[in-house]
């Protein structure tokens, strides 16, 4: 009985660390899932088709930093810039080599990027060899936050999530440019009539969407490994993201990507690692099976 | 024209000798062939009979699955587990095992009540993956986990038995889902891919029409999944449950050309022996990246696919041969 009871304080105190660990992970791991959304987003927003090569831009954006900084040894930021401008590059290829022939037909363009992103895995392999790599971190170092040891890399990633979405809301809502993208994405002939061109707006948002990809493929990779197949997950966080958002919505997917990060981390911590991915995706047929239009959207599909 | 010749069963008599010619030209195969190139015959019947079961749903009624491999991979699981863990005898384990892919079948159909388009491909994709998860962390004991389960029984031994087994399944599979392509169901199938409200407000049920092509393609995909895991004698969650298995499939149809049947199975053979033709000149990984370049550019320049672009040039050459019988008439 009087061990019983000595008991009682040390499961307190495990279940207070255990609940500062899942809000302190879930907030990290949501900063980067919101980044790896969001570019997702805006094409699904202005388009309304799914670019499932949009995994490619976040594998390249690993790979080309990895090359840059650690085999060919430039800056850091060097490499970071560099990351980024191959994640627009290609991002306006896609949109010009397939998207844009196919954009009245969505399932179309879902197939073809699919098959992009198949035949770029393809071309890592053969760059890369299939092996795993490993990506230094960006900022090394760790930190303890009570028993919980944070690395100031995953911590840098949340930052930088928090201050790129920042920048992009505030890009949208008060540039021209950025109400003519908000514009498009509520209604394309009302934009067209009202003097917006949508072939800029297209591949404005298509690089931005590559560059947003490439910034998020850099911490994802550091965050995980670099790997020939390591598109399909963060690309599946992003559906997910999309669809419990909702359409055209960055508040939104905001608001999605903290849900999916909370529900990986708490399923992480509470029921087991394997079974991380297993929720975010019964998340996303339940939402499609009872809400189609998601948690947040407003816009007609 | 047309029409005439089908009122005389004149088109479907030459459909059938052209069957027929097909069946018997393949059948003469493993006589002519190596062990080897028999077994890639073997991979293209089974592709075939997969990319078929997508056609019969997705290309009929544009529900666009991105998840059949998830019915393959339920039967051929089921039945892995059927034989491997209970010991139960093949012709017990198939037929159950087409049974409960019959029923997963169900799963799908729920969102296609609400969702279409994009949303129903996403659903379907959620599926495969999910399922993908589950196999290696629910009952590892009876799944095998992430190594799946090895030295299943095996339904005929040797090359030769399972090319005529996989060819007469394919060829079965062909002729049936044709036949009820070419019936009123694939008619109303093509309409709800149209126009479903139309459909609906013509006073035909839609909803039941629909069950019965997800009942079919279920059932289509879950035969060919547990002969090609009995034909394997393995199964694993990534070898079925995979973004490029979904791939292979998928380019197969689209390839060939959806909504005809008969193109997903010239996909299914002409993706293969590409692949295999080949294997001399271009190394290894190469091959992969001019087979999805390859999907890329016919699924983009030739969006009907093979069979259409065979089809029209069969016409040409007939409407040809015709004025030239004109001609030839009016000059005697």
């Amino acid at each position: 009985m009087n061990s019983l009871l000595e008991l009682i304080p040390s499961i307190v105190n495990l279940g207070i660390s255990m609940i500062i660990q899942v809000v302190l992970q879930g907030f990290l791991i949501s900063g980067l899932y919101a980044l790896i959304a969001v570019g997702f987003t805006l094409i699904f927003s202005v388009g309304r088709v799914m670019n499932l090569a949009y995994g490619i831009y976040i594998m390249l954006g690993g790979y080309t930093y990895y090359t840059l900084f650690q085999v060919l040894e430039f800056s850091k930021v060097i490499s970071l810039l560099g990351a980024v401008m191959v994640g627009i590059l290609f991002g306006i290829i896609t949109y010009y080599g397939i998207v844009k022939r196919l954009l009245n037909n969505p399932i179309a363009v879902e197939i073809s990027t699919l098959i992009l992103a198949v035949v770029m895995q393809a071309v890592i392999i053969l760059l890369f060899s299939p092996a795993p790599k490993a990506i230094w971190p960006i900022i090394s170092g760790t930190t303890r936050v009570g028993d919980i040891l944070v690395t100031w890399n995953i911590f840098f990633a949340m930052v930088t999530s928090w201050v790129v979405l920042g920048a992009l809301l505030v890009f949208i809502k008060k540039t021209q440019l950025g109400r003519a993208i908000m514009a498009v994405s509520m209604d394309p002939k009302g934009a067209l009539l009202s003097g917006v061109d949508p072939e800029r707006i297209n591949i404005l948002v298509w690089g931005l969407s590559g560059a947003l990809g490439a910034l998020a493929g850099v911490f994802f990779a550091s965050y995980t490994q670099l790997d020939p197949t390591m598109w399909v997950t963060p690309l599946i966080t992003a559906v997910a993201v999309v669809i419990i958002g909702g359409v055209g919505s960055i508040i939104g997917s905001l608001v999605a990507a903290h849900i999916v990060g909370f529900m990986e981390t708490i399923t992480t911590t509470l029921i087991a690692p394997e079974l991380r991915g297993v929720f975010t995706l019964i998340l996303i047929i339940l939402i499609l099976v009872v809400l189609p239009k998601g948690l947040f959207g407003k816009a007609e599909l | 024209m047309v029409k005439q010749n089908y009122k005389n069963g004149g088109v479907l008599k030459k459909s059938i000798i052209w069957w027929l010619l097909f069946a018997v030209l393949m059948s003469s195969l493993p006589m002519a062939f190596s062990l080897g190139t028999l077994r890639i015959f073997i991979f293209a019947n089974f592709i075939a009979i997969f990319a078929m079961s997508w056609d019969i749903l997705s290309g009929y009624t544009g529900y666009v699955s991105f998840g059949q491999p998830f019915f393959i991979g339920i039967a051929g699981y089921a039945s892995a587990i059927l034989t491997s863990h209970y010991a139960l005898p093949l012709y017990v384990s198939m037929p159950v095992a087409v049974v409960l892919t019959m029923v997963a079948g169900t799963l799908f159909f729920l969102p296609a009540l609400r969702t279409k388009g994009t949303y129903f491909a996403m659903v379907t994709l959620a599926f495969m993956e999910v399922t993908y998860h589950l196999v290696q962390v629910v009952k590892p004991g009876i799944t095998g986990g992430s190594r799946g389960i090895t030295g299943l029984p095996l339904l005929v031994t040797g090359a030769v038995a399972n090319y005529y087994l996989s060819f007469f399944s394919m060829l079965l599979v062909a002729i049936c889902l044709l036949a009820i392509g070419k019936s009123g169901i694939g008619t109303v199938f093509d309409a709800i891919r149209m126009d479903e409200d139309a459909v609906k407000s013509s006073g035909l049920n839609t909803t039941k029409f629909k069950l019965f092509a997800f009942m079919l393609s279920a059932s289509v995909a879950g035969i060919g999944g547990v002969l090609y895991t009995h034909y394997l004698g393995s199964i694993s969650p990534r070898g079925m449950f995979d973004i490029n298995f979904l791939f292979t499939i998928l380019i197969a149809a689209l390839i060939g050309g959806e909504r005809s049947i008969i193109g997903p199975i010239i996909g299914a053979y002409f993706l293969t022996f590409l692949l295999e033709l080949l294997r001399p000149y271009i190394p290894g990984s190469w091959r992969y990246l001019f087979y999805g370049m390859t999907a890329l550019v016919v699924y983009n320049y030739f969006p009907k696919g093979l069979y259409t672009m065979i089809t029209a040039a069969g016409d040409r050459i007939r409407s040809g041969m015709k004025r030239g019988e004109q001609y030839d008439s009016k000059a005697s």
